[in-house]
């Protein structure tokens, strides 16, 4: 089962430099961040969604449907009847549901250009341009491996409960309470071997020379080509284009 | 001037502090460049530690004290650290999963050069030779995650390959492979040493290890025996004195009094020239059960999740008191198969039926009482405090209760040999312990079918026939016993019927004599038979061990080869 999210293909995203991409997508967040209006998120939205149609990443967001789906009708439902319209107004349920609207799919956005981000973007990509972004290569290190291996904790997780399912464990009875504490044969097994793995992958990284404290090489990279700079420069004017729109008070919902 | 060696150890004595105990006393071995030396011996004979001094993850991140001296192309290693030695001392280890971290196989093999400095072009140039040396041109761009067993373990050899460095350690590197795989691994290693590429390598089987340059058998620390593979293996009991199996032709030479040679083609002819022929014996044939089966498999498919199918058309029955080997390639169905025994998947086609009643409709919790499941890594289940706590678990999970629960406890652990480790901590047990705990965790729910998913791989010689032996009294006491093995021995020594499979289908299900005369059908599953049971077919005759095919060659009986049981396991 693959688990992990870099899907290999060969779209111009997958191609584009990896220091664009990573500021590509801050930019993205900034402008959806930004904004609460849904009118003006949408946009934003679609463009992700395009994109990830056209790197041929939509596999990702089908995968993920089982997250997706439930924090769009979540926060949908929360904005919308906890939204503080004030009394009197004359339309608090549907400032209150635009509001709520607004705010899924803002967090719809921000995870399908993660998503986008890690459907197109290799590990080795990520940590390079986190290098060149200042962050000290061990610790881009450590945030790339993770990646890698939440997948794999996942699956050894899902070995575990039918290992334990074998052993009569039924993890549907009970209350709540009695549920998660039935857990604890899970994620033991799944911590223990966890530990050992990362003692294996140490000894692993150790005999590669991974502190064998020389200047760090890597394969030849592809130089920032004009596609790179169109991305960038798109990525720019979307962001001023937005923060010019919230500086002139487009976009907000305020609570009344 | 003579050539200076690729590795040399002098008197290396190495011992851990936490918790104490002495792993090396006293070792000493010379490799010279392009030579291959295997080394053997019991888990706990030091054989791991010894690799791990030379690349000095021992002590450098393992905390030991040691002395002696080892010397890598001439440079001294004591008192260096692993960084230190990167580059120039390379290991491959059993656990290949561990091993690989890059998102494909070209970044994977560029990571340790590019941890060396190495130039951009000068890794890339490196990345495609060392590739093509282990016959995994074309995969550049896959994902490791995706490849089989033994192209990840070959991978794992690219990836320190390319580094360049002067010795190369394998630690096990086959131990967890199928016989495709560790046939792959061992024709890449072929291929290093026509390179000249220096070998050190740690295995548990002889037979892909007859041709290495020197064979070296360890025990407690020492060595034992060294010379060339074939001098060493003709005296079987230095094997099994070090917990290691002896060749099946080293055995029949012993007890024939005969200087065969360890190769088929030339045993044959030897046993030939010297007109030795087989007498059949005639042993009693297990009586096929005419009882209803307790499991019925009809026409069963299986595909996850819109895949391609991983099961097509699988039917068979299972009745009580079988010993049955299942058996195949990695990625024949094996494991998904034996999945469907007890529900933990649920067939897309057919049926299985478990006392006549469709498994879809009983639970999994309540079928797992009748059809146990032991999975491949104890590690996978342990998670109680203490092993009698572990083996209550299930039991107590379906309503078993006081008196009766710690009688069954007490049942179980006497059976699998662990009633004096009752309160002991699961995870401070040894790999073979841990692996019969498994097993009792399961047999605890007292089911009459078991299943166990490659319960011998990482154990020892002694810790396996151990473990063999507990399946032979279960089945004695009428459990039915499924076994999912790459083991050639364990199928012929122990199992009655044989189920193979290739690309999702039975091809095969019969006694252990038909599967003996069924030579082209292992052949196109990857099988092979032990060599015994391969020579004794030669002659004509049906074996499952060297010792019964000495006999019907005409040797007077004695006490059987086995292992002595170590003390401690």
């Amino acid at each position: 089962m693959a688990l992990s999210l870099y899907l290999d293909r060969s779209s111009a995203l997958h191609r584009r430099h990896p220091l664009v991409k990573v500021m590509a997508m801050t930019m993205l967040f900034v402008a959806t961040f930004l904004m609460d209006d849904p009118a003006l998120i949408a946009p934003l939205a679609v463009l992700v969604l395009v994109a990830t149609a056209a790197s041929g990443a939509l596999p990702n967001l089908w995968r993920l449907r089982w997250l997706i789906a439930p924090v769009f009708v979540f926060t949908l439902v929360i904005w919308t009847i906890f939204y503080p319209a004030a009394p009197g107004s004359a339309a608090p349920h549907r400032e209150a549901f635009r509001f709520g609207l607004g705010m899924a799919l803002k967090l719809e956005t921000f995870l399908a250009t993660g998503l986008l981000f890690l459907g197109t973007t290799t590990v080795e990509e990520f940590a390079f341009a986190l290098t060149r972004l200042g962050v000290p290569y061990r610790a881009g290190f450590v945030i790339t491996l993770a990646f890698r291996l939440v997948p794999v904790f996942l699956e050894s997780a899902f070995v575990v409960v039918d290992a334990q399912r074998c052993r009569g464990l039924d993890f549907s009875r009970g209350r709540l309470r009695q549920r998660i504490a039935r857990y604890v044969p899970v994620i033991v097994p799944v911590f223990i071997g966890g530990l050992r793995r990362a003692d294996q992958m140490a000894f692993a990284l150790e005999v590669r020379g991974f502190s064998a404290g020389r200047t760090r090489t890597t394969l030849p990279r592809p130089r920032l080509r004009g596609a790179d700079y169109l991305l960038l420069a798109s990525a720019v004017a979307l962001m001023v284009g937005y923060s010019g729109l919230w500086l002139h008070g487009v976009g907000r919902i305020t609570p009344r | 001037m003579s050539t200076p060696l690729a590795l040399e150890v002098r008197d290396l004595r190495c011992r851990f502090t936490d918790p104490a105990a002495t792993a090396l006393a006293g070792v000493s071995l010379a490799v010279r460049p392009g030579e291959l030396v295997a080394i053997m011996g019991e888990s706990g004979a030091g054989k791991s530690t010894l690799l791990r001094c030379v690349n000095a993850l021992v002590p450098s991140l393992v905390p030991a004290e040691c002395s002696g001296e080892i010397h890598v192309g001439g440079m001294p290693v004591l008192g260096r650290s692993v960084g230190d030695l990167a580059g120039r001392v390379a290991m491959v280890f059993q656990d290949f999963e561990a091993q690989l971290f890059s998102t494909n196989v070209r970044l994977e093999v560029a990571f340790g050069p590019g941890q060396l400095g190495i130039p951009g072009d000068e890794i890339a140039r490196r990345v495609a030779a060392t590739l093509a040396l282990v016959d995994l041109t074309g995969y550049a761009e896959r994902d490791p995650s995706s490849l089989s067993g033994g192209q990840k373990q070959r991978l794992a050899i690219a990836s320190i390959l390319a580094m360049a460095p002067d010795v190369m350690l394998l630690d096990e590197a086959g131990t967890d492979l199928d016989p495709l795989g560790r046939g792959e691994l061992y024709t890449a290693l072929a291929r290093l040493r026509r390179e000249r590429v220096t070998l050190v390598a740690v295995e548990h089987e002889i037979d892909p290890l007859l041709g290495a340059d020197r064979l070296v058998l360890m025990r407690r620390g020492e060595v034992i025996a060294t010379g060339s593979p074939a001098d060493v293996a003709r005296d079987p009991a230095s094997f099994l004195r070090c917990g290691v199996r002896p060749h099946d032709l080293a055995v029949l030479g012993d007890r024939l009094a005969l200087d065969l040679p360890l190769d088929l083609e030339g045993a044959a002819e030897a046993l030939r020239r010297r007109d030795v022929r087989p007498r059949i014996l005639v042993s009693p044939q297990p009586a096929r059960s005419t009882t209803a089966p307790i499991l019925e498999v009809e026409g069963v498919g299986f595909a996850y999740d819109g895949g391609p199918p991983v099961l097509e058309d699988v039917s068979l029955r299972i009745h009580a008191g079988e010993v049955i080997a299942l058996i195949g390639q990695n990625g024949s169905g094996k494991t998904t198969l034996a999945k469907h025994l007890n529900g933990l998947l649920r067939p897309t086609r057919g049926s299985v039926r478990l006392d006549g009643v469709d498994l879809r409709r009983i639970p999994l919790e309540r079928a797992a009482q009748q059809v146990g499941y032991v999975f491949q890594n104890p590690d996978h289940q342990l998670f109680a405090a203490s092993v009698e706590e572990e083996v209550a678990f299930g039991p107590r999970n379906v309503g078993v209760r006081d008196g009766k629960l710690a009688a069954r406890v007490r049942d179980v652990l006497a059976a699998v040999e662990l009633q004096a480790l009752g309160d002991c901590d699961p995870f401070l047990l040894s790999k073979g312990d841990r692996q019969r705990l498994a097993v009792a965790t399961v047999l605890a729910m007292a089911p009459r079918v078991l299943i166990l998913d490659e319960p011998t791989t990482g154990l020892d010689y002694p810790q396996q026939r151990r473990m063999l032996d507990l399946f032979a009294r279960l089945r004695a006491g009428g459990t039915t016993v499924i076994v999912i093995t790459h083991s050639p021995w364990v199928v012929a020594e122990y199992a009655e019927r044989a189920l193979l499979m290739r690309a999702g289908r039975l091809i095969f299900d019969g006694s252990f004599t038909q599967l003996v005369g069924a030579p082209d059908l292992l052949r196109s599953a990857a099988f092979e038979l032990p060599p015994a049971t391969r020579l004794g077919y030669a002659l004509g005759i049906a074996v499952r061990t060297a010792e019964e095919l000495a006999l019907s060659l005409g040797a007077p009986p004695r006490p059987d080869l086995r292992a002595r049981r170590p003390a401690g396991d």
